[in-house]
């Protein structure tokens, strides 16, 4: 039998100094600006009942799902996504809570990929969830959260805003199969003009139709706001139109200019975002490396109806960004070797302790003698070795 | 400013790619002496060129190394995941169909109860396409001319693509279903370089979509 002990899984790996640095910086630093604000982290199982995941608006296809079972043969799932878990938490362990509820994770998701693509299979996402309030306020704290989570890592990236009442009222008023609804919504994410056209060509040519087939186009600035108006007629679309506006307007005051962007034709994976929508792209990552929005009626899955909205980051995806960029640096040489004589070995250490405290990086010599001490500093390029004895001597080495 | 970089198939959407982007005013002649380079400014300098085969020109626009890229419906059927799909460019065009042995009726084909067995360069399509029609096929992937299949005896019918049908007639093989989708080339473009390189991109594809139009 193959052996293969020596490989990880296809779309895993492991995190060697800089990388794991990387990652636990992007950690760091979201987690920081989510604290600020008054989130509070949580954890989730990381393997959960594949009922969890199994209602159609999660959209998580069962094939990308690792699967295992329990003792008693219940189908159970590695975490694939952070938000249906932590919906599943409130309905059940947070009923009692003052609302509103505001949630941090940062924690790996497993997705099982299509092989040989370079995916991976193994994700940090971090994120937030703010349970219990709809409305303006909520929705811009949001997305303003969004926006210093990314400008804190990368300067130069783009959010871009959408609603998905457009997409659900508009397909409404088509004459649709089920079928043709949910391959409609995939020409429309992937932005498939061609295919789109075809199948709304074989339908009646209303105002909805003329409607749908122009959304994929429109994204951009304010521009496209008012193209939309032209668009539509009906209250169901014009009022989330003005609601994104005034989104829109109210964050044009952060000074983001062109990276503020408008995508009526955004529809999220996900089915279950209600309302506002939004994605975050960054130079360097071939995929958002945010995505977000308001989901209002996913705590009905578990039975607690909750109006909920908040974001995930792939964190992973940012740290390879700025690790490309020279954003994350790692000293790997200690700033002092500290060795100890014979006898000095505690000694040696307290010495230790009291440079660190002085903020200097120390390694304790674990050489038998003074000279493959020094061999062993030169070899690792530490500058500074510290000999422990009756008294202490400091080396500098050139 | 980095160069927007496209990735083309090799051959004749190759050429077809090239001669509309020279249509459209930009200077190609990198492509045309090319040699053994597989990476080539065109133009001015603000596009650069890829050279690969079909699928990798997914692949590669997928991860994001090429922004944009020419490659058939087919193989988009077949591989396609997650980009988007700005353009029919309206050339390379053919059709995936069904083809059998001669003597049966595309009703005769479709009914019956033993299971039949397609070969095809597109388990993905086939597959697709038998499971619209609530059909159990057992699919074998041939890689090179899959119409060998059931004139040995291997499969009963193929899912191919067809552009005038005369390789399929020549070997007594007739069309069941002729058209099970049209197939063009198509511009994609990945997810996140439509978005941070908007103004760009959209402005090719509208020079693009317009030296087609006025071709056509």
């Amino acid at each position: 039998m193959k052996n293969y002990s020596k490989i990880t899984p296809e779309g895993t790996k492991d995190f060697l100094f800089e990388e794991c640095l990387s990652t636990r910086t992007v950690s760091h630093i979201l987690s920081e600006v989510f604290t600020k604000r008054g989130f509070h982290e949580v954890l989730t199982p990381g393997i959960e009942f594949y009922d969890v995941f199994s209602n159609p608006a999660a959209a998580i296809p069962q094939e990308n799902m690792f699967k295992l079972s329990d003792l008693k043969g219940r189908l159970m799932v590695l975490r694939p996504d952070s938000t249906l878990p932590i919906a599943r938490m409130a309905a059940t362990r947070l009923q009692n809570e003052v609302l509103p509820i505001r949630l941090y994770y940062n924690q790996r998701v497993y997705r099982s990929n299509r092989g040989l693509t370079g995916k991976s299979n193994e994700v940090m996402q971090t994120g937030i969830e703010l349970l219990g309030a709809s409305g303006k306020r909520a929705d811009i704290e949001i997305i303003t959260t969004a926006i210093e989570a990314l400008a804190k890592c990368v300067p130069d990236f783009r959010i871009e805003l959408g609603h998905a009442a457009f997409f659900k009222s508009l397909v409404k008023k088509l004459p649709v199969t089920e079928n043709q609804r949910e391959d409609i919504r995939g020409f429309i994410e992937s932005k498939n003009y061609s295919a789109l056209n075809t199948l709304l060509d074989s339908l009646e040519q209303t105002t909805a139709v003329a409607a749908i087939r122009r959304l994929p186009r429109l994204f951009g600035g304010e521009e496209v706001l008012e193209e939309a108006y032209g668009l539509f007629d009906d209250e169901d679309v014009l009022r989330p139109l003005e609601y994104l506006k005034e989104i829109y307007h109210s964050l044009t005051t952060f000074g983001l200019g062109e990276r503020l962007m408008i995508d009526l034709g955004l529809v999220q994976r996900n089915d279950y975002y209600s309302d506002i929508v939004f994605s975050g792209y960054v130079e360097g990552s071939g995929e958002p490396v945010l995505i977000g929005g308001r989901y209002d009626r996913l705590l009905d899955i578990f039975g607690s109806p909750m109006a909920a909205s908040g974001f995930g980051i792939n964190a992973d995806a940012l740290a390879k960004v700025m690790l490309s960029r020279g954003q994350i640096a790692l000293k790997r040489s200690p700033d002092v070797l500290v060795h100890g004589d014979d006898s000095f070995e505690v000694k040696s250490i307290k010495h230790c302790e009291s440079l660190t405290q002085s903020g200097l990086v120390c390694e304790n010599s674990v050489c038998s003698a003074r000279e493959t001490a020094i061999e062993y500093a030169r070899k690792k390029g530490i500058a500074r070795v510290d000999f422990v004895s009756e008294n202490i001597e400091t080396v500098i080495l050139d | 400013m980095k160069p927007l970089r496209m990735a083309l198939t090799k051959g004749r959407l190759e050429k077809d790619t090239v001669g509309l982007l020279e249509a459209a005013g930009y200077d190609c002649t990198a492509v045309h002496e090319k040699g053994r380079k597989l990476i080539l400014p065109i133009g001015s300098g603000e596009i650069e060129v890829v050279l690969a085969k079909a699928a990798d020109v997914i692949t590669y626009v997928e991860h994001g190394v090429c922004d944009l890229g020419v490659v058939g419906k087919d193989t988009i059927m077949e591989n396609g995941t997650s980009f988007f799909e700005i353009l029919d460019l309206g050339f390379g065009k053919c059709r995936f169909a069904l083809a059998s042995k001669g003597g049966r009726t595309a009703s005769e084909f479709f009914s019956g109860h033993s299971e039949k067995t397609i070969a095809t360069k597109y388990p993905n399509v086939a597959r697709n396409f038998f499971e619209g029609k609530g059909m159990d096929i057992r699919i074998i992937k041939i890689e090179g001319s899959v119409e060998l299949a059931p004139l040995l005896g291997l499969a009963d019918a193929i899912v191919d693509i067809v552009e005038t049908g005369s390789t399929l007639r020549e070997n007594g093989l007739v069309i069941v279903e002729d058209n099970i989708a049209p197939i063009s080339a198509r511009l994609i473009a990945n997810i996140a370089s439509l978005k941070l390189r908007k103004n760009e991109i959209e402005a090719l594809a509208q020079k693009m979509e317009e030296e087609r139009r006025r071709s056509s």
